[in-house]
């Protein structure tokens, strides 16, 4: 589990060379660019096209320096010094300065002068600049070139090209990270502009950050053009909520609403990125909240205050006591799942909890208890970039973990081929890794990870050679939360990463669920990954908790799908819930009747939901931005984060359990930093953990239908994207993907459309051709139109019907 | 309009021609424009499935370069060279001729739609200035009426010989040259005349030669 570094002897010294700057004398590495070095003695030279992360350009031609020996002004952004080069900026070479103060006369030439009504005024760049290095007057008279302001890149991204410096940092963005170059500069020449295709809109999942490194007020974001002034504006650092890449984000709010986030440099995890769905999917946390608590009353939801409702809930959940269980859901802090780890067994006395609300299953939870929970951070976004191979099992890094994809990309460039992925679906997202891709139907993915084991051959890939690949210093196994939906794959996984001695990680779809495993909110499984069942795990957690270790369960509880099955049958006294949706289990309908066969529900929530309706407690909780807690990466890193809303407060998760807690006189923290404290005084686990689960690959019988594949794309029907119209238009239109031989198999017509059915009903929808696995349909798990698990009742690798679905 | 089975076949032929396909995307455009009479958005797709790059990849490209159209050329493409030497030897007397017989201006359609006019810049023609082209076949020495009378020739479907090349043809036929080199047309006509080398000829009777190469900045 452990990744060999890559330092040390193995990698020499990197060669430096002396250089000076305005004179001054400074050692760099071979090849620094004379910007960089510049920035090294605290000399900033303007710029436009320059980015540390983009390749350089030279495009704007702001950063002219003079280079001894050279006969004209050089782009600093651009020149890489050589040993003894001596360069003069604008602070000691009249001729930089002459330059520099021509070029932003020539690029102010068609800038229009609307500063006070630009998105960009108040933090442009070419404003500041432009008073730090221009003339405070023009010699151009003539009229200004003007466009029909402004025009869509995409329904998020818009353009108003008179603005643009043609610095090309948005289509060396879409091309080199996110590699979808749909965004070009067109007309070469004096129209020179920035567009897409005619029918081809902007829609990357990362253009958010276009809008971003533009260094003028070009490019705008539907969401915030002309909503604030920056500096009407209250920053606060904080952590993305949406998924396990857990992005460092910037949120911007005034009078108490949120306006914007932007991603926050941390070279770390996101650099200088993030994804579109952490960028603009924060208008959810306003709508449908509950404003107060309330109680079932006559069958009927009634307000209640809150010393009303939190005396029933506690009177419910005491009496129910060790029968309760406990759906904490994957979208808390670390420090609200804590909260719901201790209170299931400080005070209820159960350890019937689980923080997985989607596919699960007891091999996962096994392999989760042996190899994850509580481990530190050893499989890093460093350790991504530098890995020699990376070998992906039912994870789909752009859908599912952006970050990682956008480092997997970045790796790649240097790297081709550095990438494995084993999926049903060749998908461009591994095109953009440069991936190699090894088919696999749903569910044979044990089998594949067996082979590459004992060296056989499957297609054209040599195993053997994938397995000498994963024994050097620095192999990765990524294997996906939807690894649970096949039995045996995350024993295979360990097997083989056992075998082959590469690091494994573990990398799931929501930004709580690691942390809420680190935490315990995992029958079995206490904080810091102790074993439940170890007593010497049990008294420390006691000792922690001031509790007496013989009033914590001994016995590991239920979890997943045993659970809900217990409480439909109505043998669960009452369930404590967390942020759930029904449509994330497997069987919805199973998770609808567990809370609706329980006698007493008590329900913690943020807005109005199905688990809302049904619940006889209802409390209300707050949304990320009105809290401060901590995420984890999938890495196992964690995220702390500060509070940006600090009016009308909600209470976080524990911050109510607390209450409930108190009520029944059994005090336990609820601030955040009690609960820090608390948590990190228990420390890491050095017993004995969970053994890995050893369930053998299944064999695959031959059927004759269809097998289903799927996964959630980024944006889709989350609940959390609600409130989001322009980015909800850039989301990936609802198709179906099979091979053309099963498509023209099953008689369906090109463009047309399939109807797609399983045991609770059907989707029809457009298909497209793939390359993937022969007999596999692969369908979007939640997005508008296609629900695969209400809509089916189908779980993936389960069988469905094909069939031509009429017209399009 | 839809590319045609034909069309892509021939596009990825095109394709296959290069080590790095997308360098084929210059010819691609041309064949393109010999089936649609111009850059269709069809052609753009077509042209962005075969070589594996997003379609505003290829219309970064076809932007940039004049040569590509965004509006049906027509039967026939006009030009007449309005730089330095053309413009002063008579090419904008050409061009204000042509612009009046034909009622389109620069980089227009005729109002049937037979013929395009564009001012266009130097062809390296300069020793026959001013010069026209016919759908890229050179017209030397062109006067107002010569040009005139070419275009008249063309509406009444004549042939019209190209003074230094085959046959004039049209638009589509030289678009499809440009995809395809080898048309068999190469030797159609003179490309070396006497006024050509009278440069070269006064050098060497005067000994003139380019000075030499200084030692080290060769090639
Ligand atoms: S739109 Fe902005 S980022 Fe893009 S080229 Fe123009 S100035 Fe640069
Ligand atoms: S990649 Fe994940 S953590 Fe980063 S912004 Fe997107 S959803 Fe948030
Ligand atoms: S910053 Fe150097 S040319 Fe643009
Ligand atoms: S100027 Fe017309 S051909 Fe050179």
């Amino acid at each position: 589990m452990t990744i060999t570094s890559n330092t040390g002897a193995e990698v020499a010294k990197a060669e430096t060379i002396a250089v000076t700057v305005d004179g001054v004398g400074i050692e760099v590495p071979k090849g620094t660019l004379a910007i960089r070095a510049a920035e090294l003695l605290g000399i900033e030279i303007p710029r436009f096209c320059d980015h540390p992360l983009l390749d350089p350009v030279a495009a704007c031609r702001a950063c002219l320096i003079e280079v001894e020996g050279m006969p004209k002004p050089q782009p600093a952004c651009a020149q890489v010094l050589s040993d003894g080069m001596q360069i003069r900026t604008q602070q000691s070479s009249p001729v930089a300065r002459e330059a520099q103060e021509g070029v932003m006369e020539f690029l102010l030439l068609n800038h229009p002068l609307d500063c006070p009504v630009c998105d960009k005024g108040g933090e442009c760049p070419l404003q500041n600049q432009a008073m730090q290095v221009g003339r405070p007057t023009s010699r151009f008279e003539e009229d200004k070139r003007t466009f029909p302001k402004p025009i869509s890149v995409s329904a998020q991204i818009l353009l108003d090209r008179e603005r643009c410096v043609s610095c090309a940092r948005c289509t060396r963005f879409a091309e080199q990270i996110a590699g979808d170059p749909m965004l070009e500069l067109l007309e070469r020449g004096a129209k020179q502009q920035v567009g897409t295709a005619t029918d081809e809109p902007f829609d990357s999942y990362f253009s958010g950050n276009t809008v971003q490194i533009c260094p003028v007020g070009a490019l705008t974001s539907a969401a915030y053009r002309f909503r604030s002034r920056p500096f009407d504006l209250v920053s606060v650092p904080t952590t993305c909520e949406h998924c396990a890449s857990g992005c460092s984000l910037r949120t911007d709010s005034r009078r108490g609403t949120i306006t914007r986030r932007l991603a926050w440099e941390d070279p770390a995890v996101n650099e200088d990125w993030n994804c579109d769905k952490g960028r603009f999917a924060f208008t959810y946390m306003a709508q449908g909240r509950i404003t107060t608590p309330m109680v079932r009353e006559d069958g009927a939801l009634r307000p209640a205050s809150w010393p009303e409702a939190i005396a029933i809930a506690a009177r419910g959940l005491a009496q129910a006591g060790s029968g309760a269980g406990v759906l904490a859901g994957g979208r808390l802090t670390m420090e609200d799942a804590y909260g719901y780890a201790r209170f299931a067994r400080a005070v209820l006395g159960t350890d019937d909890i689980d923080f997985r609300a989607r596919q699960s299953s007891d091999e996962e939870a096994q392999f989760l208890a042996a190899r994850i929970a509580g481990t530190p951070a050893t499989v890093t976004y460093e350790a991504l970039e530098r890995a020699p191979i990376v070998l992906l099992v039912s994870l789909e890094p752009e859908d599912e973990s952006p970050i990682i994809f956008l480092r997997l990309r970045k790796a790649s460039r240097r790297r081709p081929a550095t990438v494995v992925a084993i999926s049903p679906v060749r998908t461009r997202g591994m095109d953009k890794m440069a991936a190699t891709w090894l088919p696999a139907a749903p569910g044979a993915e044990a089998g594949v990870l067996d082979e590459i084991m004992s060296g056989g051959s499957l297609a054209e890939t040599s195993m053997a050679e994938l397995r000498d690949r994963l024994q050097a210093p620095g192999a990765v196994i990524l294997v996906g939360e939807r690894a649970a939906d096949v039995p045996g794959l995350l024993s295979a996984v360990a097997r083989l990463a056992d075998a082959t001695g590469a690091g494994l990680a573990w990398v799931p779809r929501r930004a709580g669920e690691r942390g809420a495993l680190d935490a315990g909110a995992l029958a079995g499984l206490l904080p810091g990954g102790r074993p439940l069942t170890d007593a010497d795990a049990r008294d420390a957690v006691a000792r922690a908790w001031g509790i007496d270790a013989g009033s914590l369960p001994t016995a590991a509880g239920r979890h997943g799908t045993p659970l809900l099955q217990a409480a439909s049958r109505g043998e669960v006294a009452a369930l404590l819930v967390g942020g759930i949706e029904f449509a994330d289990f497997p069987d919805p309908s199973l998770a609808r009747a567990a809370v609706t066969a329980t006698a007493f529900v008590v329900s913690l929530e943020q807005r109005h939901t199905e688990v809302t309706e049904l619940a006889d407690v209802v409390l209300p909780v707050a949304v990320v931005a009105e809290k401060a807690g901590t995420f984890l990466t999938w890495e196992g890193r964690p995220r702390p984060f500060g509070q940006v809303l600090r009016e009308d407060l909600a209470m976080s998760d524990a911050g109510v359990l607390s209450m409930i807690a108190a009520e029944l006189g059994q005090p336990s923290p609820g601030d955040v930093p009690a609960l820090r404290r608390e948590l990190g005084s228990l420390g890491p686990w050095s017993g004995a953990r969970a053994t890995t689960p050893g369930v053998p690959a299944q064999a695959i019988t031959a059927r004759a239908g269809i097998t289903l594949a799927s996964w959630r794309l980024l944006l889709d029907s989350g609940a959390m994207q609600e409130g989001e119209p322009h980015l909800a238009a850039t989301a990936r239109p609802t198709v179906a993907r099979l091979s053309e031989a099963t498509a023209s198999h099953a008689g369906l017509a090109p463009a047309a459309l399939v109807t797609v059915s399983g045991p609770r009903g059907s989707v029809t929808l457009p298909w497209e051709p793939a390359e993937m696995v022969d007999d596999v349909v692969w369908l979007p798990l939640r997005s508008p139109g296609c629900g695969v698990f209400a809509d089916l009742g189908q779980v993936v690798g389960g069988e469905v019907a094909i069939t031509p679905g009429g017209a399009a | 309009m839809a590319i045609s089975e034909a069309t892509r076949g021939e596009l990825a032929e095109l394709a296959a021609r290069y080590p790095r396909p997308r360098s084929a995307v210059l010819p691609m455009l041309h064949l393109v424009q010999s089936v649609e009479g111009e850059v269709t958005t069809d052609g753009i797709h077509a042209c962005a499935e075969i070589l594996g790059i997003t379609p505003a990849e290829v219309t970064a490209v076809s932007t940039f370069y004049t040569m590509y159209k965004r509006k049906p050329v027509g039967t026939h493409h006009i030009g007449v060279c309005i730089n330095t030497m053309c413009g002063l030897l008579g090419g904008d007397a050409v061009y204000a001729a042509l612009q009046e017989r034909l009622g389109a201006g620069h980089d227009q359609p005729t109002a049937d739609g037979m013929f395009w006019l564009e001012r266009i810049e130097c062809q390296a023609a300069c020793t026959h200035a001013p010069v026209m082209t016919v759908d890229w076949e050179f017209m030397d020495d062109v006067t107002p009426a010569s040009a005139i009378d070419v275009i008249d020739r063309l509406e009444r479907g004549e042939v019209v010989q190209s003074t230094r090349g085959p046959a004039i043809r049209s638009f589509a036929a030289t678009e499809r040259s440009l995809a395809f080199p080898d048309d068999g047309l190469a030797d159609e006509g003179s490309s070396v005349d006497d006024k050509m080398l009278a440069g070269l000829r006064v050098a060497r009777e005067r000994g003139q030669a380019a000075p030499a190469i200084p030692s080290g900045q060769e090639g």
